[in-house]
């Protein structure tokens, strides 16, 4: 558990965390989130005493950060930054394994947990282990910084806004991943984001700070339904549309559209209508924790039968039809028009939603036919 | 031609040997010297603001009056050759250790002590490794400079190549000035492909360059 008792932080006058009080259980996913500059940073940081706090106390499952040799409570608490800072000159075991050689692993004891975390991103051993960050993608990368904070078991991990620096489409998958991580190994985590998006989607509890405050803790769920005051209600509706227009549209093969609405099998009602106002849209595909494809819910089925905070699995629908990627578009357009579905599901070959063709993808495909790929 | 080999083969062979030898003694060690120099300025910003300018100054003073003062000193001995060419040695490393120290990155810093990394381990694991490539640059340029300079001793009488180069200029016989040139040039480009040959081998690929 961990807890803030009237934590505060000053750089000469400025107060920039003022009387902070919070607690985390075991176990949770806690989303920090507000406006930039606002403290998320800092007051994650002296969790670890990276920074050191001036006021108040930070108990960690009771005891104070502060009595404990600040390098053996960070070798305890894994951290993930931005920046990834995998260090270069180091392969991605070495990288992994950098917290269980200061504890003193012995090597064989290195190397099979190596492949274990390996294994949790799918990524293979003889791939990928002997590669140097400078091989590796964003994505890959970030994987990798992930799983260096995961190495010697922490049961605590903080990560401070961990796919700000990558593209939409991966920083997707990321959070997919690192959701489903934590639930199997049963993290805390506190996660520093200013994307409202990705805190509903991660978080089991958001805590939204501003100017140095706590202003809001509670479900993403309770957050939408019941802002604290004007500027969470402000911050989460603005946030909520850009983050979204800014994942539309991204093209990609030449009809189907990438970006499937998915959630997952444990989202409710009221979380699931929130992202089909924000996106638009009115159903969403829902995904079990190895992103398999279960069905969908549409917001007639959650107006008929749906309450709120009820969990969407009760909901779902499996009535539109499904393809693959490399089945021909031709015969999509053939299901589209023959079952009168608005849209197709199309699936990768392990059942995973990767795309959606609508009856725009057709139109669209056929100007891209005529007029040339600018069109798509 | 073979006369004159009868005549300086047996010099020449001794004077690579003498010179080589002021080069490798003086070039390790200003590397150890450099090397702690330049970690410990890194750790105290203040002070070396204004002591690396310092430090470049003083470099430029002539090596030629820097070996008259030590000879002052020392007296006529290897030892104040090999500590003359030493100092000067030292500035080119100092000044690409520091560099490189404080050119690595606040991300990797701060990475390694979120790992909970102590400050040593920061500097030996992290620091060190990642200025190793400026670090060698230096360590190169020591070693061509130092096998120039190490020419200059001769002027105390203290051997090595430079004997043929002055013997050469002042009795104006350009073959024993060339005899003493062309070993030494030679000797720059092959220390300094060692250096860089080293520097291959211990660098880890992720360093390297990225070849796309
Ligand atoms: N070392 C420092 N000295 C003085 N002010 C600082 C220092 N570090 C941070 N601040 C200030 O403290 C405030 C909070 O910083 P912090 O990094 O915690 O914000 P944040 O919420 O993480 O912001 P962002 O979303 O931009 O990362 C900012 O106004 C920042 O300018
Ligand atoms: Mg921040």
């Amino acid at each position: 558990m961990i807890e803030y008792r009237n934590v505060s932080k000053n750089y000469g006058e400025r107060q920039i965390v003022k009387n902070l009080n919070f607690t985390i259980e075991d176990g949770q996913f806690a989303v920090l989130i507000g406006p930039s500059g606002c403290g998320k940073t800092t007051t994650l940081k002296m969790l670890n005493r990276l920074i050191q706090s001036d006021g108040g106390e930070i108990l960690l499952d009771g005891k104070n950060v502060n009595e404990i040799n600040a390098e053996q409570l960070r070798q305890h608490i894994g951290y993930v930054i931005q920046q990834i800072g995998l260090f270069p000159n180091m392969t991605v075991e070495q990288n992994i394994t950098v917290v269980p050689r200061l504890l003193k692993w012995d090597k064989a004891r290195c190397a099979e947990r190596v492949r274990e975390l390996l294994a949790l991103v799918d990524m293979d051993y003889d791939t990928y282990a002997k590669k140097y960050p400078n091989e590796l993608s964003g994505g890959q990368q970030q994987r990798i910084g992930v799983l260096r904070a995961l190495a010697a078991e922490p049961p605590v991990i903080l990560m401070d806004e961990p796919f700000g620096a990558l593209d939409p489409i991966t920083r997707d998958s990321l959070q997919d991943e690192v959701k489903s991580l934590q639930k199997r190994l049963k993290k805390t985590i506190i996660f520093v984001t200013h994307d409202m998006n990705e805190a509903i989607k991660m978080a089991d509890v958001i805590l939204f700070m501003s100017d140095g405050e706590l202003l809001q803790q509670a479900s993403p769920e309770e957050m939408l339904r019941a802002p604290a005051n004007d500027i969470v209600r402000e911050f989460m509706g603005k946030h909520v549309a850009q983050g979204v227009s800014g994942q539309d549209n991204i093209p990609c093969g030449e009809i189907m559209r990438k970006n499937v609405a998915k959630v997952s099998s444990s989202w409710r009602t009221l979380e699931c209508v929130q992202m089909m106002s924000s996106r638009e849209i009115d159903s969403l595909v829902v995904v079990d924790e190895n992103d398999r494809y279960l069905g969908v819910v549409t917001i007639e089925g959650i107006k008929a039968h749906g309450k709120p905070g009820m969990e969407v699995t009760k909901l779902l629908e499996t009535t539109v039809p499904t393809v693959y990627t490399d089945t021909l578009a031709k015969e999509a357009f053939g299901t589209l028009d023959s079952t009168r579905a608005r849209y197709l599901i199309v699936l990768d070959k392990n059942e995973r939603p990767v795309g959606i063709i609508t009856r725009t993808s057709m139109s669209k495909a056929l100007a891209y036919m005529v007029w040339g790929g600018d069109a798509v | 031609m073979t006369h004159f080999f009868e005549t300086y083969g047996l010099m020449l062979g001794k004077a690579i040997l003498v010179h080589l030898a002021y080069v490798l003694t003086s070039v390790a060690a200003a590397t150890v010297v450099a090397l702690v120099l330049g970690v410990l300025l890194s750790r105290v910003p203040a002070i070396a603001r204004w002591m690396m300018p310092v430090i470049s100054i003083s470099q430029t003073i002539p090596g030629i009056v820097f070996i008259g003062i030590l000879y002052l000193y020392l007296g006529m001995e290897p030892i104040t050759a090999f500590t003359a060419l030493a100092i000067y040695a030292v500035f080119p490393i100092l000044k690409n250790t520091y560099a490189g120290l404080l050119g690595v990155e606040e991300k990797y810093k701060e990475a390694a002590r979120g790992c909970g990394m102590s400050p040593r381990q920061i500097l030996f694991k992290i620091e060190l490794p990642l200025a190793m490539p400026t670090i060698f640059a230096g360590i190169r340029m020591s070693t061509v400079y130092t096998v120039s300079w190490a020419v200059l001793t001769a002027m105390i009488g203290l051997g090595g190549l430079g004997e043929f180069v002055y013997r050469g200029v002042s009795t104006n016989n350009s073959t024993l000035t060339i005899t003493g040139a062309i070993p030494a040039a030679i000797m720059a480009i092959a220390l300094g492909a060692l250096v860089d040959w080293i520097q291959k081998k211990i660098t880890p690929r992720g360093l390297q360059e990225v070849k796309s």
